[in-house]
């Protein structure tokens, strides 16, 4: 069997071989070479489908109001129809904080631009890139968000510290990837992603501890 | 790149949201906003992350992330549980994403097999390459060669080898033969072997 022929049933080939096709495999390098890496290219393509992206809020709220607006939600939700008292502390924080962490998450991630000493330091609710774990003042706010969400509901102040965690390990190696490569802008996107995650968890852990 | 930062906050979303999909199925048909609210975070990654492979663009992965669900909170009252939830909205998705494709004008699946533009036929293999890809390829590095893919063979690609829909299943889908699907299918992996190598030989070169 030559490589061409080989070559050319290999469409049909799923994860099989008559004797005469191992047997050329087994003395031909190339077509060998060739199986291995559509292998290996099919196997990492499974890996991706188990890694997810996250969509935008809007898109949820462009759903939400489009339900309401065609009548498919009838009643009002008990959170939604629930009056919030909240604190001045508080109400403002979440999107402030929210907006802070994507900025400054474009601002330092912009490709070719350096962060300046300054821009790394005055938002404390930010790691800088160039440092390999979070800042002191990330983790303060991190504990004290854990704080108000033990305040009023210990029973998941488990479950957002573990969100936490997770959500820094995934900056961290978003970090780590946009240095090793700042010209791809898959991985500044990644790295975006990664801080509308985090901002995302402490709008949900906000959005629980209001009365 | 680890995606501890997704999978922990499915979790996490998961029991605070109070309702199981069951029980959020039936309040949704009912038009509880807090159900299909529980339904849409249960779901939209997977959702998402297929439009924007299928689409390689954020802004219309978002958009046709918004339209599979609608379409399918419009029609949830006809779910009788069949097939499983998530599959009956994965293939949702997929038709809104390959409608949208269509629209388009984007080429799918060339229906003749015999036919192929130079841009698409991927390049012969020439001589030995020394560049294994087994054991030295990462996810970014396919997601970036996937979204350079032309758009019928990353559509089959992502179909079978990410989403893992059988060959019968993408013809239907899709509108074509079974061996047009799996003829599809090799030659979006060689095109994506040579991109890979390709990408990998240029890093090299570079100082």
């Amino acid at each position: 069997m030559t490589c061409e022929e080989f070559q050319r049933v290999l469409p049909e080939l799923e994860g099989g071989h008559n004797f005469e096709q191992e047997q050329h495999l087994k003395t031909c390098s190339r077509c060998s070479e060739l199986i291995s890496d559509l292998s290996a290219i099919s196997q990492q393509a499974r890996l991706i489908g188990a890694t997810t992206e996250e969509p935008s809020p809007r898109v949820w709220n462009s759903i939400e109001i489009t339900l309401r607006q065609e009548g498919l939600i009838h009643e009002p939700s008990p959170v939604a129809g629930r009056a919030r008292v909240t604190s001045w502390r508080l109400s403002w924080l979440v999107p402030a904080l929210a907006a802070l962490l994507v900025v400054f998450g474009v601002v330092l991630h912009r490709p070719g631009k350096q962060p300046s000493r300054s821009a790394m330091s005055s938002p404390p609710v930010v790691k800088a890139v160039e440092e390999p774990g979070p800042e002191l003042a990330t983790l303060a706010d991190e504990e004290q968000l854990l704080g108000m969400v033990a305040a009023r509901a210990p029973a998941l102040r488990a479950d957002y510290e573990s969100d936490l965690r997770a959500v820094d390990e995934y900056i961290r190696d978003a970090e780590r990837s946009a240095r090793s490569n700042p010209n791809d802008e898959l991985a500044q996107q990644y790295l975006m992603n990664a801080y509308e995650q985090r901002a995302m968890v402490y709008e949900m852990a906000m959005d629980r501890t209001l009365p | 790149m680890s995606a501890a930062g997704t999978g922990n906050l499915t979790d996490a979303s998961r029991k605070h949201s109070k309702l199981t999909e069951a029980e959020a199925i039936d309040r949704a048909k009912q038009g509880d906003a807090d159900a299909f609210e529980t339904l849409y975070n249960l779901h939209k990654r997977r959702v998402y992350s297929l439009c924007l492979r299928m689409t390689a663009n954020t802004a219309a992965a978002e958009d046709l992330t918004q339209e599979a669900f609608l379409q399918l909170f419009r029609k949830i009252a006809t779910f009788r549980g069949e097939s499983a939830f998530s599959t009956w909205l994965h293939r949702m998705a997929v038709n809104v994403v390959l409608m949208q494709l269509r629209k388009k004008g984007l080429a799918l699946v060339p229906l003749d097999e015999t036919v192929e533009s130079e841009e698409e036929s991927p390049r012969k293999e020439p001589g030995a390459d020394d560049m294994r890809l087994a054991g030295s390829l990462d996810r970014i590095q396919l997601n970036h060669a996937i979204g350079e893919l032309p758009p019928g063979y990353r559509t089959i690609f992502l179909l079978h080898d990410v989403e893992g829909y059988e060959h019968n299943e993408i013809a239907d889908m899709v509108g074509c033969s079974i061996g047009n699907s799996k003829s599809q299918l090799h030659k979006a992996r060689m095109k994506l072997r040579e991109l890979l190598k390709t990408s990998r030989a240029e890093k090299a070169t570079k100082p």
